[in-house]
């Protein structure tokens, strides 16, 4: 069933995307450079307002007014670059070659029509001929998934389950073919049961069918059962990112450390977990210069006042703190681990 | 301390021309909230698990049971006579935007359970004021910046703190903190749950816990209870660190399986259990026997009680619900060295 | 955390001027809620010192009958060389009386009404709807043309009432629905759950929630009373005891023949230019409700 080329790869450069508020222009994304490694899962995990949605969006130009990308490039494989795609060609790369699903999925099926109509009016409005076809594809991808797909295609909104409704939202990700695939929150509202169900899912299913996934979620532990590679948002900006496990075996910036630090535990000393000082900011509060994590920082310096961080990469990871270039000489340990790249 | 036994909840729900279908929330739960105590329970969505708590909060009806509170059974008062004993027990909402009135201010907001509880006591009027004051500090909140707000000025963890404080002003025995802080942001989770914790500590107050999280079950507190909830009914209950770490129950280990595991830091448990695709209703048998890996002819014609647990010495007791007990090491286990 | 220093709040009062600053905040946003509040305010200032303005009986010019606007007369004269725009004036306070206890009324028992039937369900809520229906399908205007050949409406507070009554309906509706959606919300529970009273939570808790939408409809229901009552007296069915736009109208069309002779025109044009001004003063004003009682969209 799987196409016969490779994965589309996904490089973002400069990526600023700015919302227009009463206050002003302000950049609810600012400057992000991330590539998706064509065949891999990416994990964006970031706070409520960290931008995480409007990212995911841009990748398919697909940010409504009064947002707007404001400057840098997406370039994906067989695509080029989106930010400069426009109309009907744009439409036709969103489900053909970008399935996307949203956030809250759950709730974003067309309540008055049967899923199976849902799929039919898809493939009509993507100038599919082979309908039939489509139908039977979208009823595989249901059964793969654990589901009666025949009976899901006849059913309505209301009649399936949270975890249905969310394997329903992927299958019509899917069922045009797209390579490229982005689930926005995929398992929130979902209970730990149906979370590592639909996990498990995409997993397999990214597998199957040669995929690059980009996965966006509030939950360190989502990213840390599917993605290969993570990148940890915070205020509109990616704050550190490389290979999950690294990441989480040796988080660098002080944000990772203490997002880690503040998830509780089902083994070892409770009493360890810590919550993070503040909160985070919202669209109007980003610091405007400046490290835009100082204020909850435990590691705050002077530098930290003025300019932004630079982003130190090191082998297949990076982070953007002005106390990670300094704790370079005092922690070789760092730079040893960097250079063994997982799988 | 509150006394649940036997409490079943049915909801009707009109529908159809075939009138109404019925909805067992709850059949026949059995618990105890202790004084000062953490009891949580957890279980998958649409477990009876909120609306058992509702039923303990009193913003529910229940078909049948008793709620014994201090000692006085809930049936054999009128209801007017049960206000004051359920006014003890204080709901939080999972919800911390939507359980404050968008249109008035914190102040507001506080200032009219006060007025209530200084009239009742009778304390004179400028006590509200000084009191209100008193529970922001308490719940970690600058009073001089909450108090003129409107709830929307606030972020998710300064809400549910308000929510909280708004609970502590008439002075309960027990938070029933429904999921409270699955809305919050990630960040701020901790310190919400921290505060809870504190007020089990500092005021003496019970807090019964609702998540289907069993991590930060854990965190309210080590000492506590937790009660395995699958469909209606508790299948395991017992000490929160026995549970987790020698769960009996496949339901139990299915829920402990499912939690993500922090690859890097953790390696995943060795009999990690995964639940069935529902398959087929055995409306005598056991109620998880559908998705049981290890169900047998006996799961599927006859329900399991709950019993003590195999090889227990002393201590609160673990008890389950299930004919083949077997303990399983599901939960992850950090990766040496760390 | 770091917090601004706030100035701390002294209850009730601060929370009421913070209001008031939050109101003229919202009105400045845009000039065409300043001049919609503008167009209000004069014409309630119309209502209650304009009759004082002039002498009663208002002077007749026997020489200008139906005289075109001049300085003198800006509207011109009507047929018995009174001037039309001290009629205008003087007519204004009962249209606006009227149309002021018309809006209370429809609000308060629509509001009333909808309240109890939302928050009591049961019962109350089928026996209180009922009636509702039924007075929403009783056909307003022929039942006043009834009523008015025994019932004179001297006052303007009469009419007032019963234009009033009539209208109340679609407002308990509206709000019952509204107090249904909102008794599941979380703060309303949480309040029975602490005990407070049921006066307490109807009033403090559901009213204010409702505010834009109250307020909204009593404005359109000022609208609503003028073009009713004017409409009445235009037609004739009532006998013309006070000065009143309605009866300007009738007999500027009826006496004057406005409609096919000039001269009578600007006498016809004043009455209507006073309803045109007064809708676009509500139409101007209610754009500006749901930012004044929503607190998000208010503070901003
Ligand atoms: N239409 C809009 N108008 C103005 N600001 C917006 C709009 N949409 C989003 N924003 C702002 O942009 C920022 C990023 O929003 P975004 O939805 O990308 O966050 P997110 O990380 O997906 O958060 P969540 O976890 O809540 O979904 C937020 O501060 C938000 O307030
Ligand atoms: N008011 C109601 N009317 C009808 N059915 C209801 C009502 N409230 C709950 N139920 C049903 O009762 C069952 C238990 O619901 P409950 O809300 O207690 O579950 P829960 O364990 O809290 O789930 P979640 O984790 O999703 O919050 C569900 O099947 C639900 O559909
Ligand atoms: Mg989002
Ligand atoms: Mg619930």
């Amino acid at each position: 069933m799987a196409p016969e080329q490779s994965p589309p790869g996904v490089r973002i450069r400069g990526l600023t995307v700015a919302y227009r508020t009463p206050a002003g222009e302000l950049p609810a994304v600012c400057g992000v450079d991330l590539d998706l490694a064509p065949g891999t899962i990416t994990g964006v995990v970031g706070e409520s307002g960290s931008g995480k949605s409007t990212l995911a969006l841009s990748l398919l130009n697909a940010v409504q007014p009064p947002g707007r990308i404001a400057a840098g490039s997406v370039e994906i494989d067989g695509l080029g670059d989106v930010v400069a795609l426009g109309g009907e060609g744009l439409r036709r790369a969103r489900g053909r070659h970008v399935g996307y699903v949203f956030q809250a999925a759950q709730n974003s099926l067309n309540p008055l029509k049967t899923v199976g109509k849902q799929v039919l009016d898809l493939g009509r409005s993507h100038g599919v001929a082979d309908l039939r076809g489509l139908l039977a594809d979208a009823r595989g991808l249901l059964d793969r998934m654990g589901l009666d797909g025949a009976r899901v295609l006849d059913s309505y909104q209301h009649e399936l389950s949270g975890g249905m409704r969310q394997r329903v939202g992927i299958m019509l990700a899917l069922v045009l073919n797209a390579r490229l695939v982005v689930l926005d929150e995929p398992t929130t509202a979902l209970d730990m049961i149906t979370q590592a169900t639909i996990l498990r899912i995409v997993r397999e299913v990214h597998a199957e069918r040669g995929l690059t996934t980009l996965v966006i979620t509030h939950d360190l532990g989502v990213v840390a059962e599917v993605a290969d590679r993570l990148a940890v948002m915070y205020g509109g900006r990616i704050v550190e990112q490389g290979p999950t496990r690294q990441v989480l075996a040796e988080p660098r910036h002080p944000y990772t450390r203490g997002l880690l630090r503040a998830i509780p535990r089902l083994v070892g000393d409770i009493a360890e977990a810590r919550a993070l000082p503040g909160r985070p900011p919202t669209l109007a509060d980003i610091p405007a210069d400046g490290c835009v994590f100082r204020e909850r920082c435990p590691l705050r310096m002077d530098a930290c006042e003025t300019g932004s961080p630079p982003v130190v990469t090191r082998g297949s990871r990076s982070a953007a703190c002005h106390a990670v270039r300094d704790d370079e000489g005092d922690r070789p340990a760092v730079a040893a681990t960097t250079g063994e790249d997982q799988s | 301390m509150i006394t649940g036994t036997g409490i079943t909840k049915t909801f009707r729900q009109r529908g159809g021309v075939l009138g109404a279908r019925e909805v067992p929330a709850l059949r026949g739960v059995d618990f105890t909230i202790p004084k000062c105590g953490a009891v949580s329970f957890i279980g998958e969505s649409g477990c009876g698990k909120t609306t058992l708590g509702r039923i303990i909060a009193g913003l529910e009806t229940y078909d049948a049971g008793e709620i014994v509170i201090d000692g006085v059974a809930m049936s054999s008062l009128s209801h007017r006579r049960r206000q004051p004993y359920f006014r003890r027990i204080q709901l939080i909402h999972q919800d911390p935007y939507s359980a404050l009135n968008p249109t008035r201010t914190i102040h507001q907001a506080l200032a009219a359970p006060l007025a209530l509880r200084a009239r009742q006591t009778g304390r004179p009027r400028s006590w509200t004021d000084e009191r209100a004051r008193e529970l922001l500090g308490l719940v970690g909140l600058d009073p001089d910046y909450v108090l003129p707000r409107y709830p929307h000025q606030l972020s998710g963890g300064m809400r549910q703190r308000v929510v909280i404080a708004r609970a502590l002003t008439v002075d309960p025995e027990v938070l029933v903190a429904d999921e409270a802080v699955s809305m919050i942001d990630v960040s701020l989770r901790l310190g919400v749950l921290a505060l809870l914790k504190d007020l089990r500590e500092r005021l003496g107050v019970s807090v019964l816990f609702i998540t289907h999280d069993v991590a930060t079950a854990r965190y309210i507190g080590t000492d506590g209870e937790l009660y395995v909830i699958y469909r209606g009914q508790v299948v395991e209950r017992g000490p929160v660190e026995t549970v987790i770490s020698a769960p009996v129950h496949p339901y139990t280990q299915a829920l402990l399986s499912a939690i993500p595991v922090l690859h890097g830091l953790e390696s995943p448990g060795e009999q990690r259990v995964v639940p069935l695709e529902a398959s087929g209703e055995h409306p005598d048998g056991c109620l998880f026997a559908p998705r049981c890996p290890f169900r047998t002819e006996r799961c599927e014609n006859e329900r399991p009680t709950l019993g003590p647990a195999p090889g227990q010495e002393g201590g609160t007791p673990q008890e389950h619900a299930c004919f083949h007990p077997e303990r399983r090491s599901v939960v992850a286990v950090p990766v040496s060295g760390r | 955390m770091s917090v601004p220093v706030v100035p701390e709040a002294g209850g009730a009062a601060a929370v009421r001027r913070n209001f008031w600053r939050g109101v003229w905040r919202v009105m400045r946003r845009k000039p065409s809620r300043m001049a919609g509040a503008v167009i209000l305010v004069a014409f309630a200032f119309m209502g209650v010192f304009g009759p004082m303005l002039y002498p009663d009986p208002l002077p007749r010019d026997t020489n200008a009958l139906y005289a075109p606007p001049s300085l003198r007369h800006p509207f011109g004269t009507d047929f018995e060389g009174t001037d039309v725009l001290a009629l205008v004036v003087t007519g204004s306070r009962y249209v606006l009386l009227t149309a002021v206890v018309t809006a209370v009324i429809t609000v308060v028992v629509g509001a009333g009404v909808g309240l109890f039937a939302g928050f009591r369900r049961g019962r109350w809520d089928t026996v209180l709807m009922r009636l509702t229906d039924m007075k929403l399908t009783i056909p307003g205007l022929p039942l006043l043309l009834v009523l008015s050949t025994v019932w004179k409406f001297t006052s303007a507070v009469e009419m007032g009432l019963v234009l009033g009554l009539l209208g109340w309906g679609g407002v308990a509706r509206a709000v019952r629905s509204q107090t249904l959606s909102l008794r599941e919300r979380g703060f309303i529970e949480a309040a029975r759950g602490l005990g407070l009273s049921t006066t307490h939570i109807v009033g403090r808790e559901l009213l204010p929630g409702m505010a834009p939408y109250i307020a909204m409809n009593a404005l359109v229901a000022v609208t609503g009373a003028v073009y009713a009552q004017v409409g009445l007296f235009f037609l004739g069915v009532l006998p013309f005891e006070a000065n009143n736009w309605g009866v300007m109208l009738n007999l500027a069309v009826f006496g004057g023949g406005a409609l096919t002779t000039t001269a009578a025109l600007p006498y016809l044009l004043a009455p209507l230019l006073a309803i045109l001004l007064l809708t676009l003063g509500i139409v101007l004003v209610v754009d500006a409700m749901d930012e004044i009682f929503n607190p998000r969209l208010r503070e901003e």
